[in-house]
């Protein structure tokens, strides 16, 4: 005992193993090794069952002239333009409502957060019945009570297919960002609005000229993390849309899942996978250097 | 302070808070609503979802047909484990970064950071490949390991440690405490809060989690809730009831979850912003 403790003082990273080789043990198998993993596969021939093969570059070169790559990423582009300020803004409007000091403040909070907590299969299934043209919720509402008269298919049509995603999405995701942004809400002093009040100061004033640049930090964090989420975007595309019409909704996930599992090619699904790795990555990064240089 | 305000816009205000607030949970209460119609009944007018006959009848008839128990049993061991493993793992790891002087400390903290920019969703290929290796595809090891390597919990705990007054660790030795027994009756007991929000977000993810699941299982038996419940999603029937029964089983364990634990889970939301 005596001799491991006396080796151990010299070597603290001997004491420390213990505690991080569990973790680390995991991580490496399951988060890192996958990353070069997938590089390697990328560079193969390789099915479900077996590696078939060397090929070089073969599969980045085939991903480059690949427009259903090309459209994938563009329909996953498209979504994190769209969705990022609407969920983000979605996230502080919210906020700001559910700050108000009135009654029943806490139902007003629960009720913005309770979709969040549903699994993406429960929201995907209200969704597509909420949107269902014939007996669907939407529609229905419409015709009896707005006098619409025509019958809206909602997912036949590539606009109205992406407003249903984004709509589901806001719906779903947006508490997430209400809640961060509230905790910053809710950590500006009071006396900030009391010294306002004093100099007359409208309510306006008061948002346009003390919240709002107060939430400047807080804004940067949801927008990372949004832009990374809707990034990621997949269960809800395939659970509503399937991808379609066509293939006009179908995000890069999407096409990877379909690739590498349905059509059995691993290894050009894992070249895509990687360069939407790096993709990720990059725009990880250019926001970190844009924060910083923003904080000077 | 809400002197300045009109009473009229006051009304406006808030009026429009609680409207938008109904909005929010329609949807869930139609769901509520449409698994209380008895199976195959029709609804012609809107109204009609909302208003009796009442039957919960279908819920006996989801849980007699489909192994919708089962997928429940399946997400609950799957997300039980990875929880309970999770705090283990992380607050261990984040005990020896925040504890131990070793040489290269930051250079290891920072390697097990920038596991949080590596998303699933872009690791899916290659690891379908691993698992299957270690064959652990469609095993309950297969969904829960993949989760484990996440290091949130890492970042978060060891900020939390790095908290803890430093003379509580120099008295515990003189007191002739090893690291185990400090990391085991000190820093966890003090850590209680932030490990309890940690432990319940991570088993409200699990337990929502859906690619890894529905790529790598393969049998009926083996479904968890998410993979399991869009199997009765089917957007050319007019019967409602079956499907919006299931979606309500499926929620009601994250709806009560939410509802009992509603601070932890928003304050797990706000380490997640942390890590930004």
């Amino acid at each position: 005992m005596k001799s491991y403790n006396q080796l151990s003082d010299r070597y603290p990273f001997l004491k420390a193993l213990p505690f991080m080789l569990p973790f680390a043990l995991v991580y490496g198998i399951f988060l890192i090794y996958p990353i070069f993993r997938g590089f390697w596969m990328s560079l193969h021939r390789w099915t479900m069952i077996r590696n078939m093969g060397f090929v070089g570059l073969d599969n980045y070169l085939y991903m480059i002239k690949d427009p259903a790559f090309w459209g994938s990423l563009g329909n996953t582009l498209l979504f994190v333009i769209i969705s990022t300020p609407t969920i983000v803004i979605g996230g502080l409007v919210l906020a700001l409502l559910a700050n108000q000091k009135i009654k029943g403040q806490l139902f007003i909070k629960i009720a913005f957060f309770l979709p969040y907590v549903l699994s993406v299969a429960v929201i995907s299934s209200i969704m597509v019945y909420f949107f269902q043209p014939h007996s669907g919720l939407l529609n229905g509402i419409l015709q009896s009570y707005f006098g619409m008269e025509e019958t809206i298919f909602w997912l036949g049509e590539t606009k109205l297919a992406w407003f249903v995603i984004v709509f589901a999405t806001l719906w779903w995701t947006v508490g997430f960002n209400m809640v961060l942004y509230l905790a910053a809400l809710q950590d500006i002093p009071e006396s900030f609005y009391e010294a306002a009040e004093v100099d007359g100061a409208t309510k306006l004033q008061q948002l346009l000229y003390i919240t709002l640049p107060s939430l400047k930090p807080i804004t940067w964090v949801v927008t990372l993390l949004q832009i990374i989420f809707s990034f990621k975007i997949f269960a809800q595309v395939w659970l509503i849309t399937g991808g379609g019409p066509g293939t006009d909704t179908r995000p890069i996930v999407q096409y990877i899942y379909e690739v590498s599992f349905k059509q059995n090619s691993m290894g050009y699904g894992a070249a895509m996978a990687f360069a939407f790795f790096i993709i990720l990555v990059l725009v990880s990064m250019a926001q970190i250097y844009l924060r910083k240089r923003e904080e000077g | 302070m809400e002197n300045k305000t009109s009473p009229t816009a006051k009304v406006l205000k808030y009026s429009f808070s609680y409207l938008l607030a109904v909005l929010f949970i329609f949807p869930i209460l139609w769901m509520l609503f449409a698994s209380l119609k008895p199976s195959g009944y029709h609804v012609s007018q809107i109204i009609e979802w909302f208003l009796p006959p009442y039957s919960i009848s279908n819920y006996f008839s989801v849980i007699n047909q489909a192994p919708i128990l089962k997928w429940m049993l399946n997400s609950f061991i799957v997300s039980a484990s990875v929880t309970f493993i999770v705090i283990i793992f992380d607050s261990l790891a984040a005990f020896a970064l925040s504890v131990i002087d070793f040489k290269h400390k930051n250079i290891v903290f920072i390697l097990f950071t920038i596991g949080l920019m590596v998303p699933t969703e872009a690791n899916v290929v290659a690891l379908f490949d691993i698992v299957q290796k270690l064959g652990l595809i469609n095993t309950y090891p297969g969904l829960i390991l993949p989760r484990i390597a996440i290091p949130l919990g890492i970042v978060i705990l060891k900020e939390f440690f790095d908290a803890i007054p430093r003379d509580l660790i120099d008295s515990a030795r003189i007191d002739g405490c090893g690291l185990f027994r400090i990391y085991f009756s000190i820093f966890m007991p003090l850590s209680k809060a932030a490990i309890a929000s940690i432990g319940i977000f991570t088993f409200i993810q699990s337990w929502n989690a859906f690619l890894w699941p529905f790529i790598s299982i393969m049998t009926k038996e083996m479904f968890t809730l998410p993979v399991g419940v869009p199997t009765f999603t089917d957007a050319y029937t007019p019967d409602y009831s079956i499907p919006m029964t299931v979606n309500m089983i499926a929620s009601l364990p994250a709806i009560a979850a939410f509802l009992l634990f509603q601070k932890q889970i928003i304050q797990g939301i706000k380490f997640t912003g942390i890590k930004g």
